[in-house]
């Protein structure tokens, strides 16, 4: 079915009838995508979703954790019973894990979310991957990032925005890094992009004495409706919105002394800089986890919020002092991440990753490989190993991992967590994952 | 219908990195300003006087804001102005960041190199970039061997160098490819390999780390090396194409249809000369169409050059970016572009700076603000007074009427500026 049958041939009010049987229906057996899917209303094309077109919120949050450059996989969760893992990593696998289930254990350095996996509030899913890999970043990011589902830039939490948020709540989803994801990038949505707690504050010269006078007239720029048809209207569309988003995110994050330059600021961000040597951009999962825990347990908690530029995981060479690193931030930062939640059991968190590593290494290092694990954890995911193992002894001709689970299944468990549908997002049908408590 | 002097300010704004008011004033029309733009008549600025490390330990990447401030002052007064907008374009399409290399004087020797031949060959900037040591830093060539194939590069320069996504080659021809490109390191100082018969820091072959096994790549068999490797690829149509088709999108804003593409490309693959494929570009009816003008998003770096040129006394402010014994700390406009994802030096990634709507979002809008920070004192009321000269300062001619009102409306200089800079005309190019 093309876009245009989608559109000619689904009604909305008749669309949203049937999401609210299906939301009803999911709701009854915790998780149900394949309720929904067997709707015929509900089998759509991929793009093109306009605000509205999906369910409205649920009062839910999903976070994503991306570990941007490819992690290594074989270094998280760790084979315990296959000695080729050792012959594939003779001076880099990872010889004290944290054994899980006799079968697999967790890097030493995260010793934290290996307790949380006890207390059954962990997923581990392995074998996450696509067909035919492409074993660039940018490819692959590409991919991951577009979820392939039609047409355009737009990535899927991008289309996600576009059919639920569209133009009128850039705070429904926020992404924390250096700039804004592509994942949240929509054609008829804006996402916030933030990079540390001073929100969407400017940071303004002294002579600029009156910076709320100053912000005020330029919210004047922003005409009353905008046709958005020209670039230059899209920034006054833009301008209008951001007025009322620095409000609300300036709420979320509390009452900063100005943000523009006090000696404490000027300390933390000495020290951010020496731990990150000199990375600029670059910020840790712990600080951005920090960050996301405070939204969250706001009042304009987004409905997503999405993590990234948290390191560099692409470890072609010095992984055995660079991923422990990466490893023990991952860890300290959901430790407290769901810590400051408190009894908010409306959080998932997802870890994402463009590409795993190869299994055989380099010398120092791992190359770029294909499938991969990830986690999803929070106080609903009924915890405990999903997917398929990787298989170290059936390697593809470059010597990479077969995998079996689509990463979109993960998206689709994902959008099934923020209750719509997710074909018309992914362009396909992928059954979501059980790891959600009935 | 767009005024000719817009029209004036476009072609400079897509030609150069931005020039100054004064300069845009004399220019009497379309033809004029891209005769300016394109004339590289005056001599090129000298360069950096950088002292040369003696160690690869305790670099201090911090050191990389001398460059910075280095290169935004070309930017904002070099007369060589198509050799600016080239130089951007060849940063971000060959991205490296200091990030990894880490050594701010590579990062400096791999921007000589990129003017040298910025407005020249495109062929050669290749063939000294694939061997460029901040580049066999950033993607890895120096561990690239015989025997322990490290595609990093391999991978990149098919992809986002040369061929493009969807360019024609396999995995194979990554490797392939990769093992052409094996066997060139760096001549690293006080390290237990330094060699004494070649420069430090610069990038040297060695045999007996390259493959020199028969290779198969796109079709051509041979004991290719690197430029052999770099030959066959140039030879491919769809690298004429590719480089043409990102050319045209950075000048004329839009996509090239397929013809278009491909009339531009296979010309520009015939010797790839980079100044006669502007000439081409600049010829194209889209170039000038009133549809191009402002239908870019206006980079960071372009709003900060944009207002280094408007207002007097602003600086691009590479001095005083350094403050802090330790050389980690970000002055305030280097912590501004910081927090726009937008350092020159510092891609966030291979595929170079964010771009497109992107730009558009809350965040990048507010941040725009922080800019500010290169105009080091108030502004002068004589500069502000009349608001219409307050926008010709800033290159933007056809404001709209609310535009125009919000700034009417404030008395205050600085708060005319701020206002002018962050307007929705200044935001587009």
């Amino acid at each position: 079915m093309t876009p245009r049958d989608w559109e000619a041939g689904v009604s909305r009010r008749r669309f949203l009838t049937g999401l609210g049987v299906a939301a009803g229906a999911a709701a009854a057996s915790g998780y149900g995508l394949t309720v929904w899917r067997r709707d015929p209303a509900t089998s759509a094309g991929g793009d093109r979703l306009a605000s509205g077109d999906l369910a409205a919120g649920n009062g839910r949050t999903l976070v994503v954790v991306e570990m941007g450059g490819g992690n290594d996989g074989l270094s998280t969760v760790v084979p315990l019973d296959d000695g080729t893992y050792h012959d594939l990593r003779p001076t880099l696998a990872v010889t004290d894990p944290i054994d899980l289930d006799g079968h697999v254990g967790l890097n030493p350095k995260l010793p934290k979310l290996a307790e949380r996996f006890a207390a059954g509030q962990v997923a581990v899913v392995e074998g996450i991957g696509y067909p035919e890999p492409d074993l660039s970043h940018f490819g692959s990011f590409d991919i991951w990032w577009s979820a392939r589902g039609g047409s355009g830039n737009a990535g899927w939490l991008g289309k996600y925005l576009d059919g639920t948020v569209g133009f009128d709540d850039p705070l429904a989803a926020i992404s924390i890094g250096p700039g804004p994801s592509r994942a949240l990038l929509g054609e008829q949505s804006f996402a916030t992009s933030i990079a540390d707690a001073s929100g969407l504050q400017p940071r303004l010269p002294d002579w600029v004495d009156d910076r709320d006078g100053l912000l005020a007239a330029w919210a004047g720029f922003a005409p009353a409706s905008v046709d958005a048809a020209t670039l230059v209207e899209r920034v006054e569309r833009a301008i209008g919105l951001t007025g009322t988003a620095r409000t609300d995110l300036d709420r979320a994050l509390g009452e900063r002394p100005g943000g523009d330059g006090g000696a404490a600021e000027e300390e933390a961000t000495e020290q951010e800089a020496m731990a990150g040597q000199g990375r600029y951009g670059d910020r840790t999962v712990v600080d951005s986890l920090a960050l996301a825990a405070q939204l969250v347990t706001s009042d304009a908690k987004p409905r997503v919020v999405y993590i990234s530029g948290i390191g560099d995981f692409d470890t072609h060479q010095g992984q055995a002092t660079r991923h422990p690193v990466l490893m023990e931030q991952l860890d300290t930062g959901i430790e407290q991440f769901f810590a400051a939640l408190g009894d908010d059991e409306d959080v998932m968190l997802m870890t994402v990753s463009e590409f795993g590593r190869r299994p055989a290494e380099n010398g120092s290092g791992t190359d770029h490989g294909t499938a991969n694990v990830h986690f999803v954890a929070g106080a609903k995911v009924l915890g405990g190993r999903y997917g398929t193992p990787p298989d170290l002894h059936t390697l593809d001709r470059g010597g990479n991992l077969e995998h079996h689970v689509d990463f979109r299944a993960m998206y689709a468990t994902a959008l099934d967590w923020l209750g719509v549908e997710s074909r018309p997002v992914l362009g396909d049908d992928f059954e979501a994952l059980p790891v959600f408590r009935p | 219908m767009v005024s000719e002097r817009e029209k004036v300010a476009h072609v400079v704004r897509r030609l150069s990195m931005g020039v100054h008011p004064d300069r845009l004033d004399a220019l009497a029309d379309t033809d004029a300003a891209i005769a300016a733009a394109l004339d590289l008549t005056a001599p090129p600025a000298p360069p950096l006087e950088l002292p040369v490390p003696t160690d690869y330990r305790n670099q201090r990447t911090g050191e990389i804001a001398t460059a910075i401030g280095w290169w935004a002052g070309q930017m904002a007064t070099s007369s060589r102005l198509v050799e600016e907008r080239l130089v951007w374009f060849w940063h971000d399409h060959f991205a490296t960041s200091i990030v990894k290399v880490r050594v701010p004087y590579l990062m400096y020797q791999q921007q000589l190199t990129i003017r040298e031949h910025a407005t020249g060959n495109f062929a050669d900037l290749l063939r000294a970039i694939s061997r460029d040591p901040a580049m066999l830093f950033y993607l890895d060539g120096i561990t690239n061997q015989a025997q322990q194939v490290n595609e990093n590069f391999g991978r990149e320069c098919m992809e986002l160098f040369t061929l493009g996504i969807g360019g024609g080659y396999t995995q194979e021809d990554v490797v392939e490819a990769s093992r052409a490109f094996s066997g060139w390191i760096v001549n690293v100082p006080g390290r237990r390999f330094t060699r004494d018969d070649v420069p430090l820091w610069s990038a040297y072959f060695v045999p007996r780390r390259h493959d020199a096994g028969e290779k198969t790549l796109l079709g051509t068999t041979g004991n290719l090396d690197m430029d052999g490797a770099l030959d066959v690829i140039l030879g491919q149509p769809a690298t004429g194409r590719f480089v043409a088709s990102k050319l045209y999108r950075e000048l004329v804003g839009v996509e090239p249809d397929d013809r278009t593409a491909a009339r531009l490309g296979d010309a520009f693959a015939s010797n790839y000369a980079i100044l006669p494929l502007v000439e081409a570009i600049v010829g194209e009816a889209a170039f000038t169409d009133d549809t191009a003008v402002r239908a870019k998003a206006r980079t960071p770096v372009e709003k900060l050059v944009g207002l280094v040129q408007a207002v007097p006394g602003a600086g691009a402010a590479g001095e005083g970016a350094d403050r802090g014994r330790r050389n980690r700390q970000l002055s305030p406009l280097g912590q501004a572009l910081r927090t726009m994802g937008y350092i020159p030096f510092v891609p966030p990634n291979v595929g170079g700076f964010p771009a497109g709507e992107s730009l558009l979002g809350p965040h990048q809008l507010v941040h725009t603000f922080d800019l500010l920070a290169a105009v080091p004192t108030a502004p002068d009321a004589a500069l502000t007074d009349d608001v219409d000269t307050l926008f010709a300062r800033f290159g933007l001619f056809d404001v709209s009427d609310r535009s125009r009102d919000v700034v009417a409306g404030e008395r205050d200089p600085g708060r005319r500026v701020a206002l002018v800079f962050t307007s929705p005309e200044f935001a587009a190019i």
